[in-house]
């Protein structure tokens, strides 16, 4: 945990939360009385089998899903009370997506993705221009701005996609297991990049994963099982700087 | 407007998809386009015979009814006219060609005090009227044809039994093209004489040219009056309610074809909602990533409805101007119909039209884009986040 995660509010708050979901007239308990803080600059990893509610759980800290009871607390909003627009806004402000299929635009080029949500803003063109070329600085990827999606590899694609996470330098960045569908060796690099963003940008990072040695690259390793946290291990820190 | 650039790489994505779609859209609004077209040159049309005072006598009954030779001169005579000429439709073939143009028996000595604004050269009237097989055209069709003075031009009877050899020997210039040729009655009538056909004397329609237009109506009075107890009771109107019956004639067949046109229209919306829905569907995952990383419900919505209106515009630009082209062939093979050139009748039609292509995309899109904005980013992205 770095300096400013000790010392400031927590930047997610969840206070006895519960998730049901109805099918079929069945209700389905995902998550079950959860509670959970993460301080400003920490990353987390969440584990745990398939069902377990750790998807659902990022959901709602994305501001994607609503509690059906309890309370979610991002950056001092309480997300189950706020409409759909007001959620999108503030997605659109406080969070960085990154998806495990990466899903960028593929009629966009690299540079067109990453300023995608930056459209979004009051910024100028200039200003979204500079945002761009130094979200991909920060990827290694300038070179390939004007690629395609397609003209990428799957590594780069994901570079990419974070490039597209951090360009409008949110608060929380969540990851759905951005490794899950990379070679060993680009998926080590796709977390060298995300200790970096923890590290040198203080981004706080919620990231799911089924991959423990990806797991041991964050700051703590949250264990899901049937809707309910079942360990909350802080690593040496050796794994995020590695 | 930021979004432009994507909503047209969407537009672009599927190239054989969108093309087929602004050709279909495309074509149904070329035909939509030829329609209003024609029914706003019948609409013009008839203004424009307000402007020349004339009248037209035909029988009560119709173009089937006789208009006796004799009613010429009585017309003529009437207060308040200041020609008269008789008019008969011939229709006959040239060469092989079945419908070539317009063709008229009339009479050289008054039919351009009718038509006073037709123009001819005097020498050329001067012929028409001493060459009884002579005949005389309007400048486009001369020229449309190659015809010089002196060209014999054979005419085939269909109607009447009986063909005509004619002799080019007068152009005259008018000012919108009538692509008609006018002959002398009385050569037509000498020839059904000798054939023994009943349709002799017969003047087939009056043209009167009156004073003024303020006598128009009392000169229908009286002319109708005078020939109420004959054998051959007339109707007369004016040249404007004469072009606007033949437009109404029309316009039950162009209603039906309009509404033909319209059912095409609906179907190829639906189509084209089909392919727009098609397209939302295969990018239901992109979608909810839009969402997820902060695009509104009203910006989604924005983003589908631009690409289908840009589709349907494209279909729209393609359409009109495919459609205006059709009206000037169509002007140009057949100017007594299509008596104007589609720049001739430019008017907000045109736009009604844009605003057809606009609608169109608005209706083939809004549903596609309702569903796309409304996608739960949870189940758009399949995966959880």
């Amino acid at each position: 945990m770095n300096d400013q995660a000790k010392s400031s509010e927590p930047i997610v708050v969840i206070h006895d939360v519960y998730k049901e979901f109805y099918r079929d007239k069945i209700t389905i308990p995902v998550l079950m009385g959860l509670n959970l803080r993460v301080q400003p600059g920490e990353f987390l990893a969440f584990m745990g089998p398939s069902g377990s509610g750790k998807s659902t759980l990022l959901n709602m800290v994305a501001g994607l899903d609503k509690p059906t009871s309890g309370r979610v607390t991002v950056c001092g909003t309480d997300l189950g009370q706020s409409s759909e627009g007001e959620l999108a806004k503030w997605r659109s402000r406080h969070v960085g997506f990154i998806f495990q299929l990466y899903n960028l635009i593929p009629v966009l080029t690299a540079f067109e993705n990453v300023e995608l949500p930056l459209t979004l803003t009051q910024l100028s063109r200039r200003e979204r221009d500079e945002h761009v070329r130094a979200a991909l600085e920060v990827v290694g990827l300038t070179d390939r701005m004007d690629h395609y999606p397609r003209q990428l590899s799957g590594g780069q694609e994901q570079r990419v996609s974070i490039a597209r996470a951090i360009a409008t330098d949110p608060t929380l960045i969540v990851a759905d297991e951005p490794t899950g569908d990379l070679d060993a060796k680009s998926g080590a690099e796709i977390l060298d990049l995300l200790v970096r963003l923890n590290e040198e940008f203080d981004k706080t990072i919620m990231m799911v994963t089924h991959d423990p040695h990806a797991a041991e690259r964050a700051q703590r390793i949250l264990h899901l099982e049937k809707g309910v946290l079942v360990d909350d291990i802080p690593t040496t820190g050796t794994g995020a700087r590695r | 407007m930021r979004h432009w650039k994507y909503i047209w790489r969407n537009v672009t994505r599927n190239k054989v998809r969108t093309i087929l779609t602004v050709l279909s859209v495309g074509f149904s609004l070329a035909l939509l386009t030829v329609l209003l077209g024609f029914m706003v040159m019948q609409g013009i049309w008839s203004t424009e015979a307000k402007k020349y005072n004339r009248l037209v006598v035909m029988n009560s009954m119709g173009f089937a009814g006789r208009v006796p030779i004799s009613y010429v001169e009585e017309v003529r005579q009437t207060k308040g006219v200041k020609s008269a000429v008789q008019y008969a439709w011939y229709g006959g073939e040239y060469k092989v060609e079945k419908y070539p143009f317009a063709q008229f028996g009339t009479d050289p000595l008054h039919v351009f005090e009718v038509w006073d604004e037709f123009k001819i050269d005097p020498q050329q009237l001067k012929n028409w009227q001493a060459n009884r097989q002579g005949c005389v055209v309007d400048r486009r069709l001369a020229e449309k044809r190659g015809w010089k003075i002196g060209e014999r031009i054979p005419l085939k009877g269909t109607y009447f039994p009986y063909n005509l050899d004619l002799e080019l020997v007068g152009i005259f210039d008018t000012p919108q093209a009538i692509d008609s040729l006018w002959f002398h009655w009385d050569y037509l009538n000498e020839g059904l004489k000798q054939s023994s056909s009943r349709a002799t004397e017969h003047a087939g329609t009056i043209f009167a040219k009156t004073e003024s237009v303020a006598v128009l109506p009392a000169v229908i009075k009286s002319i109708d009056e005078r020939y109420a107890s004959s054998d051959n009771p007339t109707r007369s109107q004016t040249e404007a309610a004469f072009a606007q019956m033949f437009a109404d004639m029309l316009g039950g067949m162009q209603t039906k074809i309009l509404f033909l046109g319209l059912a095409v229209f609906f179907a190829l919306t639906l189509v084209s909602a089909n392919a727009m829905a098609m397209a939302m569907r295969e990018r239901t995952t992109e979608i909810a990533v839009l969402k997820a990383i902060g695009f509104s419900r009203a910006r989604v919505l924005g983003i589908v409805l631009g690409e289908s209106c840009a589709i349907s515009m494209l279909g729209g630009v393609f359409g009109i101007g495919l459609g205006c082209v059709f009206l000037n062939l169509l002007h140009d093979l057949s100017p007594q119909f299509f008596q104007f050139t589609f720049q001739e009748v430019l008017g907000p039609w045109i736009a009604y039209m844009t605003l057809i292509a606009v609608g169109l995309g608005l209706v083939s899109g809004i549903v596609p884009a309702i569903l796309a904005a409304q996608l739960s980013v949870v189940n758009g992205l399949r995966r959880l986040v």
